[in-house]
């Protein structure tokens, strides 16, 4: 099977280029075994890839034109030629390894842990089943950077606007019943960049392996700020 | 538009407009399809009414509004040199504001003349 991958070396290469692979496919292979493959027919090619279960979220790529986790992404579900290309919108470190300086800067500038006013329990914060149940579809991001890089507003604003990853897990704060600074976190939510850049694109949906919907946590971010201003 | 109307505020003003505007959009093509004015001194007495008077420049109003937050929005996303981004703000606000008062300007005559 064919497969076309794109390829820089800083040190070397004035810009990224394509080069073809013939990779020898088998039965039920993942797009990671390939790329495997052809590590291992040329030791200079490197990509990103830890678990090989979409669990750790090492290993996301642009796959003919969508961002998808080499390692939960069935060959015979590719159209061939395999265009394997780096995150758009990313500096390239080398072949599909990029930068996500900016992706993990956006996540700390929402504080995504809980903030207690109250004094610290002697063991666990209590928590209904229901208001657990709030959780769902929220904790389970994995941070793979499929979504935010899918995503035209994180192109074009990445260092302002706080990108669909960053934002689900602010909503993943706000909903959770045991945190105790709504406010302060709608706050620095406010402004024209780091929520309201979003224009409910819905790649980020689209692309998520774990079918996660940032577009919904948003919009449930923007209404509890509506009804928290009247 | 200040800094304080630029997220939530901005956000919510489009919502608003784009439901007022949808809403009197389709009257006035329900309007123009069932019963159309059919010479100039209908035409001007429809909207001379002080009903349809208001709703119309509350309707001028709003697209004045909600277009401004769009193309706003294209901005911040596409234009990133401030002073470049400044003139075209500046162009589309003089645009916006003249097309406000010209519908005014239409609309105050018809009642007076």
């Amino acid at each position: 099977m064919k497969f076309r991958i794109s390829r820089y070396n800083p040190d070397v290469d004035s810009e990224p280029y394509m080069q073809e692979f013939d990779i020898e496919v088998s039965r039920g292979m993942m797009l990671r075994d390939a790329l495997l493959e052809v590590k291992r027919q040329d030791e200079t090619f490197n990509f990103r890839h830890s678990c090989g279960e979409g669990v750790c979220g090492s290993d996301g790529v642009n796959v003919n034109g969508t961002n998808k986790l080499a390692c939960i992404t069935a060959i015979a579900d590719l159209k061939e030629p395999v265009e394997v290309r780096p995150f758009p919108g990313r500096p390239i470190i080398r072949d599909l390894v990029v930068d996500m300086s900016q992706f993990y800067q956006q996540y700390k500038a929402v504080d995504p842990w809980l903030v207690r006013e109250d004094p610290m329990p002697e063991q666990e914060i209590l928590q209904s089943p229901e208001d657990r149940d709030k959780l769902d579809g929220l904790y389970e991001c994995i941070m793979c950077g499929c979504c935010s890089t899918s995503c035209p507003s994180f192109w074009w604003n990445p260092e302002k606007f706080h990108g669909p990853q960053a934002l689900l897990s602010a909503w993943r704060f706000l909903a959770d019943s045991r945190d105790q600074a709504t406010d302060e976190r709608l706050d620095k939510l406010e402004g024209p960049y780091k929520l309201f850049r979003c224009h409910t694109i819905m790649n980020c949906v689209e692309v998520c392996p774990k079918g996660l919907n940032p577009t919904q946590a948003i919009g449930n971010i923007k209404n509890l700020m509506l009804k928290k201003a009247i | 538009m200040s800094r304080k109307a630029s997220g939530l505020k901005a956000w919510v003003i489009q919502r608003v407009t784009a439901i007022y505007i949808a809403v009197f959009s389709i009257y006035l093509v329900g309007a123009l399809i069932t019963d159309a004015p059919i010479n100039y001194a209908e035409w001007k007495g429809w909207f001379a009414g002080s009903v349809m008077s208001v709703a119309t420049l509350l309707f001028v109003l709003s697209v004045l509004m909600h277009a401004w937050v769009g193309v706003r929005d294209v901005l911040i996303d596409y234009v990133w040199n401030t002073s470049q981004r400044v003139i075209a703000l500046s162009v589309v606000a003089t645009i916006l504001i003249a097309c406000a008062l010209w519908a005014t300007q239409a609309l105050v005559l018809a009642r007076l003349v």
